[in-house]
């Protein structure tokens, strides 16, 4: 074995040119590598940005129709409210009626389904969770696929990721880059949610 | 001959590690002067290069290794054939010299040309050349003023100090969300107490520092935990990181990278697996890029990617961001909806220390755990922001903030391109915590007890306390990775307060409860508790909370009265405790001790009952020190109420010359930014309390002096008429005021990137018209000058930044008069013009039998700690023992500058600043083109700017245009409009409707930020004076028992038994990282042997420091393979030469006889190069 690598080394090795070979080959590589992430940070490599802008987006979303696609009664739900909580099949009902497997209990009075209550022809609404429920409502499907394919370039990101109703309603009604003017203020700051097309109305501060 | 080979080998090796050194350095020094830096920087760091030739020192570099001795016979032989006697060999003291070696330095001092050549001409020396001394230097540049956010870079045209009064006002820190860490400022980072210690010179590797390996052992890396960095993103590629799960672009700028290095390092803080580690390597991380690589970023965009973390499940979010405008409704909303799903925020409070009341959002709300700095020895970082919470502010009091501090100053994160650099700030101490949440949520096997209420509450019960600071700059103390461990591990949903006692006597942790004893007929002392509810994310406090004073312990002197969060969301309220005196104890000394018991409930999770509640009482221990009331000569009441500060409106800066931070924002409190004044009061025996509601709801008959400072609000009328009475009847009053002056206030309006619209201050430094209302009974007025300069008043250096002189004062009062630069004229005209006797102070004693005496002074500056240059609290003494006494001081009553009283002829006194009707268009006849899409909202498409310059452009953003009527909502009315044309429909249209507003009185917009002013049709008009404050005492329930004098103690933990919470045996034996080397490269892990190549540098570079330590920089740039493979070709040669030095002593001759061998025989087969 030593006696290969010295054999190696003396016939192959000690050669000038396969030295100045080795060399040569490592300068080269130490340039393109040096110049190649220089180019690599000029290089845009953003999913959001390559799309192209007359393209529709390549939305994923699945409007289940019923119920029955749901593997278990088990519920998602819309977790974060103050007092209301929405379920994914368009129930709200107040915190304390929200039964453990994630639903609404239906079976009180004050529980409804497909809420508009506090929302504007305009589609926005002064309630995140009524907002999600009249989303929900089966008929505004067409509504919402109408928006997702003229979905502007900023929201790609996430309405790309965005799988089915429920979740398109819990994204599309938070308050967003078009909930505001002037940054700091909303555009209405009432009527707020919107799972309609358009943003909110201005409303003078 | 091999030998000769290897040297080139070598040589190459080095020059092209040094040109890629060298490389590195220049994008380092570029990063450097781009880094993100807040809260530093009048310092700039450069780094430099400079070599020159040493003189008569040589390098002799020869063909081969040889011993010292056999160098040395060389170069007397070859010197000695051209006769040069003069020379020496310079001794090299190193570890290496023991060792033969290629090349030798030597002095010349004669006849250095035949002697270079000689040598040159030996067989053995391969060349000659010069000695250079390197140089590299690190070079701070100063500035004048700090600029928090951009660090200074120094431009050769225009001097850093030098002052340009120009429109372009710097848009603001204050306004903008900015990163917060401190370029590479790791020598600001001495904390008050350490200012003369040097600080230990090597950065340390933060996650083993505080024990993190401890929980690698354990098998917990933060694997399946999903952590997203809000930052300025991370290369693709960057070796540090295994598990970089998504990276996503909200900015307008089309890349993914970080171009700036903030956000790189604050993700390998988190997550980096080699080199400089972090605490989660195995945590899914996903890179939001939210702030361009000009640090701009908008609300907007936060709240797009705030979205998708909440789509995402993100379960811990850093945000080492934060700007102090916590009135951004949007952002706030946005960052209470993120922890209402259960995402777990951790950002910086902010670099804007030492001063108080400079805390930033997001990190100040109650949901998220704000991270103050330290440094590695324990000291409060100076650059860590502090001070109460200015949200409750005047009529509230400040929550406790930062929740915890940890390591923000020269810790160790990754670079952009790989290698580690150290930066300070606290947006390095975010990431810290940051990533040892991560950790923790990765050790828990019950998911669900995680929330960010449960998080928060384990970090806090187990932070280590840090002795002599106070908890509005400590907070609840440092962090403690394992102890929080042990808690969360242990965790049963509860609720918990924070602070969770309130021990009034204990100093200094309980500052400034602790500097100031409470006595009956006192202001009543606010702590604002904040409530922690890791139950829910909602619930609520069951009936009332309960006050049970303890009768052995007088708890029945004091009387307690509560104000809380009707609902606890997220996860968080608060509870605010008014703590006062009995009367039956006005003349009574002691201390006195209670609890208050509050229950919180919240829905239960996982009942199978419909509305069932899970519930945790916590009781509240309390402590205070009681004194009788002191008199009213040593009652200094200070006037919060008339203090308005940015955020909302824009309230300039009272000392003009901080053209970088042009907002007032710290709060205007005492226990803020004026806070070395209250500690001076303090300190000379006054009492100090605060004033949160109108003039009318005090008794003045308790009080020597009402101190306004610096006063932006109006006044009602009820209260101008009744500090007329007041002081009529003995109550004195010191006004302490600023500028005012509408020219000025339009020159320093500025467009704001970040709201994009142009601000225009509501007042100037104080509000003068108003207090000009409030003093005309007095025959008082300011002036609307403004001046600047240095002076002497009764042998005391003062310094007037930015004041107003008197315009008018009593015939029998003092007026001090000084020579001063008009300042207003400068920033306005850029000319320069000496004002003499301008009336700056006045001392007036009110005729009426008993009555009371006031004081003007033109200049708040001298005051307040936030641009202070030089105090003026000995001339607050003398004003105070005229006030309160009645003794004139006589240093002032007999300086040679007292004058008589202005009469007010001559003089202007200011009118209030006429309002912008529109955003984005000003009122001053020149347009600025405004939001154009706004404006074709509402005025259809303009035809030319031009045709809109009317004297004074009416412009009405808050009408919008419904069917065919005008809706003004600021008014409350609806008014006719019908089709018009633009320019002049505009003006026919909406004159008519505006014609009240065109009348008599100019006006300003403060009523839209104002306590006192409010729209009306005829312009702004004062509101229904508010009724007082009430509070309702609670209802006692005397326990007859006795609590521990020490509370803090019993108190500590959350019902949890440290102790019984085992940990593995902690394995002390620390880093499994081994120590960097400089210039090793991390980019890959080298096998155990790779120990030899860090020789070869070694050899290089041993003579003179060429390579410096480079810590606190990048240390190693990610070396090429082509250095490994190089150096792998050196290594195989290293290895045949063994081999062969093994088996040729056999067969030939002894080893020690090579060098003579080689020295005598040279193979001519030999390349020579």
């Amino acid at each position: 074995m030593v006696n290969l690598a010295a054999m190696v080394w003396r016939r192959l090795l000690r050669k000038r040119w396969v030295l100045a070979l080795v060399f040569g080959l490592s300068l080269v590589y130490f340039l393109s590598s040096t110049f190649k992430q220089e180019e690599r940070a000029v290089r845009d490599r953003n999913l959001l940005q390559v799309q192209d802008h007359d393209q529709p987006i390549l939305w994923k979303v699945q409007f289940n129709l019923g119920n029955s696609s749901r593997p278990s009664n088990q519920c998602r739900n819309s977790i974060q409210g103050k007092h209301l909580i929405t379920d994914e099949l368009g129930y709200v009902c107040e915190r304390k009626h929200l039964l453990v497997n994630g639903c609404c209990n239906v079976h009180v009075p004050s529980t409804k389904q497909y809420c508009c209550d506090g929302c504007l022809s305009s589609g926005c609404c002064s309630a995140y969770e009524h907002c999600v429920s009249c989303c929900l409502q089966p008929n505004k499907q067409l509504l919402l696929e109408r928006f997702l394919n003229r979905a502007a370039v900023a929201f790609q990101n996430l309405f790309m990721a965005v799988e089915d109703h429920f979740e398109l309603c819990l994204a599309k009604c938070r308050t967003s880059s078009q909930s505001v003017q002037h940054e700091n203020t909303y555009r209405d700051p009432i009527a707020k949610y919107c799972y309609g097309e358009s943003p909110p109305e201005l409303f003078p501060a | 001959m091999t030998m000769k080979l290897v040297n080139i080998w070598l040589l190459l090796l080095v020059v092209l590690l040094c040109g890629k050194k060298h490389l590195g350095d220049r994008l380092e020094k570029k990063s450097f002067e781009r880094t993100p830096c807040p809260g530093c920087s009048h310092l700039t760091l450069k780094v430099e290069f400079s070599s020159t030739v040493v003189e008569y020192e040589y390098i002799v570099a020869f063909n081969g290794y040889f011993t010292a001795k056999a160098r040395n016979s060389f170069i007397s032989s070859a010197l000695k054939s051209s006769e040069i006697d003069n020379w020496r060999i310079i001794p090299r003291n190193n570890p290496s010299s023991d060792y033969p070696s290629d090349f030798e330095v030597i002095q010349i001092k004669e006849k250095q040309k035949a002697g270079l050549l000689t040598l040159e001409d030996h067989p053995n020396i391969k060349r000659v050349t010069p000695q250079r001394k390197v140089f590299r230097s690190l070079k701070y540049a100063e500035c004048e003023y700090r600029d928090p956010r951009l660090i200074c870079v120094p431009d050769p045209l225009v001097p850093c100090n030098e002052t340009r009064w120009s429109q372009k006002w710097q848009s603001s820190r204050p306004l903008r969300r900015a990163s917060l860490s401190l370029g590479s400022g790791f020598w600001h980072a001495t904390g008050r107490h350490s200012s003369r210690r040097l600080l230990r010179a090597i950065p340390r590797q933060v996650a083993q520092t505080l024990q993190a390996d401890v929980l690698w052992q354990m098998g917990y890396t933060g694997a399946n935990v999903r952590v997203a960095v809000f930052d300025t993103g991370l290369s693709e590629k960057h070796p540090h990181f295994k598990n970089v799960k998504e990276r996503t672009n909200w900015t307008n700028e089309r890349t993914l990278d970080d171009g700036l290095g903030h956000g790189t390092f604050v993700a390998g803080v988190i997550a980096s697996m080699r080199e400089c580690q972090g605490f989660a390597p195995d945590a899914e991380l996903h890179i939001f890029r939210v702030f361009t690589n000009n640090q701009v970023s908008y609300t907007s965009w936060f709240l797009d990617a705030f979205n998708y973390a909440i789509l995402k499940k993100i379960d811990v979010l850093n945000l080492s961001i934060g700007g102090p405008d916590f009135m951004d409704h949007p952002f706030v909303d946005k960052v209470w909806e993120l922890t209402a799903n259960n995402v777990i925020m951790v950002s910086a409070i902010g670099n804007d220390g030492p001063l108080y009341g400079t805390l930033n959002n997001p990190a100040d709300q109650m949901d998220v755990i704000g991270v103050g700095g330290i440094d590695f020895e324990d000291n409060i970082a100076r650059f860590s922001s502090r001070g109460m919470t200015t949200w409750e502010l005047p009529g509230g009091y400040g929550r406790v903030k930062p929740d915890i501090v940890t390591y923000g100053a020269g810790v160790r994160g990754s670079g952009v391109k790989g290698g580690c650099r150290a930066l300070s700030g606290t947006s390095v101490a975010s990431p810290v915590v940051a990533g040892a949440v991560t950790l923790l949520v990765s050790t828990v096997q019950k998911r669900e007890l995680v929330n960010p209420a449960s998080m928060k509450q384990a970090l806090i019960a187990s932070a280590r306390r840090l002795p002599g600071v106070n908890m509005f700059e400590q907070g609840h103390g440092k962090l403690d990775l394992l102890r929080a461990y042990q808690i969360l591990n242990s965790y049963k949903p509860q609720a918990s307060l924070s602070p969770s006692y309130i021990d009034l006597t204990e100093c200094p942790y309980m500052w400034p409860y602790c500097s100031q004893p409470i006595y009956y007929g006192g202001m009543p002392t606010i702590v604002n508790v904040t409530i922690l509810n890791g139950m829910g994310v909602t619930g609520r406090i069951v009936d009332k909370p309960d006050w049970q004073p303890y009768l052995p312990q007088n708890g029945d002197n004091i009387e307690v009265a509560f104000s809380y969060s009707s609902v606890l969301w997220p996860w968080s309220g608060y509870l605010a405790i008014s703590i006062s005196v009995t009367k039956k104890a006005a003349s009574w000394e002691g201390t006195a001790q209670g609890h208050v018991m509050i229950t919180v409930a919240s829905p239960a999770e996982g009942e199978s009952k419909n509305g069932a509640e899970q519930t945790s009482t916590v009781k509240l221990p309390i402590k205070v020190k009681i004194i009788p009331a002191p008199p009213r000569s040593k009652r200094v009441l200070w006037d919060q109420y008339h203090n308005l500060r940015y955020p909302p409106g824009y309230f300039p800066r009272d000392n003009l010359r901080m053209k970088n931070d042009p907002l007032d924002w710290n709060g205007d409190h005492i226990h803020t930014n004026f806070r070395d004044m209250y500690q001076h009061l303090r300190s000379m025996g006054y009492f100090v309390e605060v004033l949160g509601s109108p003039f009318t709801c005090f008794d003045a008959n308790q009080y020597g002096t009402l101190l306004m400072v610096d006063s932006e609000e109006e006044y009602f009328p009820e209260e101008v008429a009744k500090l007329r009475r007041d002081v009529d009847n003995g109550l004195s009053l010191i006004v302490f005021s600023d500028w005012y002056n509408t020219s000025v206030m339009r020159k320093v309006k500025f467009y704001d990137e970040n709201t994009r619209q142009w601000w225009m201050p509501d007042t100037g430094g104080a509000n003068i018209p108003a207090l000009n209302e409030l003093l005309s009974v007095w025959n008082m007025a300011f002036s609307d000058g403004l001046y600047e300069g240095d002076f002497t008043l009764a042998n005391h250096d003062m310094y007037y930044a930015s004041g107003c002189s008197i315009a008018k004062f009593p015939e029998d009062g003092i007026v001090i008069t000084q020579t001063f630069k008009d300042q207003g004229l400068e920033v306005l005209k850029q000319e320069t013009a000496v004002v003499e006797n301008v009336p700056i102070l006045g001392l007036y004693q009110i005729p009426a039998e008993g009555g009371g005496r006031i004081v003007l002074y033109g200049d708040s500056n001298c005051l307040d700690d936030s641009h202070r240059q030089k105090d003026c609290f000995w001339l607050l003494d003398a004003l105070l023992q005229y006030t309160s006494y009645g003794v004139t001081p006589p240093s002032l009553s007999h300086s040679g500058n007292r004058q008589r009283p202005p009469s007010g002829a001559g003089s202007v006194t200011p009118e209030r600043m006429e309002g912008e009707w529109a955003r984005g268009c000003s009122a001053e006849g020149n347009w600025r083109k405004p939001d154009s899409r706004l404006l074709q909202e509402i005025v259809g498409p303009p035809r030319t700017w031009s045709q809109l310059a009317v004297p004074l452009i009416i412009f009405l953003p808050d009408c919008r245009r419904k069917s065919s009527q005008w809706l003004c909502p600021a008014e409350g009315a609806v008014h006719p409009c019908t089709e018009w044309t633009f320019a002049e429909g505009l003006m026919c249209q909406l004159l008519p409707l505006l014609s009240p507003y065109s009348s008599q009185r100019p006006r300003s917009h403060l009523h839209r930020y104002s306590k006192v002013l409010e729209a009306h049709l005829g312009g702004p008009a004062p509101r229904a004076l508010p009724a007082c404050p009430h509070l309702s005492w609670a209802k006692p329930q005397p326990l007859n028992e006795t609590a521990p004098s020490n509370l803090w103690k019993h108190q500590k933990l959350l019902s949890i038994d440290l102790d019984k919470v085992v940990l593995p045996n902690f394995r002390s034996n620390r880093p499994q990282v081994r120590p960097l080397s400089p210039g090793e490269s991390g980019a890959w892990d080298i096998p155990g042997g790779g120990g030899q190549d860090n020789s070869c540098f070694g050899l290089s570079g041993s003579h003179h420091g060429i390579m410096p330590g480079r810590y606190n920089q990048e240390v190693g740039q990610t070396i090429p393979v082509f250095a490994f493979l190089g150096a792998m070709v050196v290594l195989a040669f290293f290895v045949v030469q063994i081999n062969k030095a093994k088996s040729r002593p056999k067969r030939r001759k002894p080893r020690v006889k090579r060098p003579q061998l080689m020295q005598q025989v040279h193979p001519p087969k030999t390349p020579s190069v």
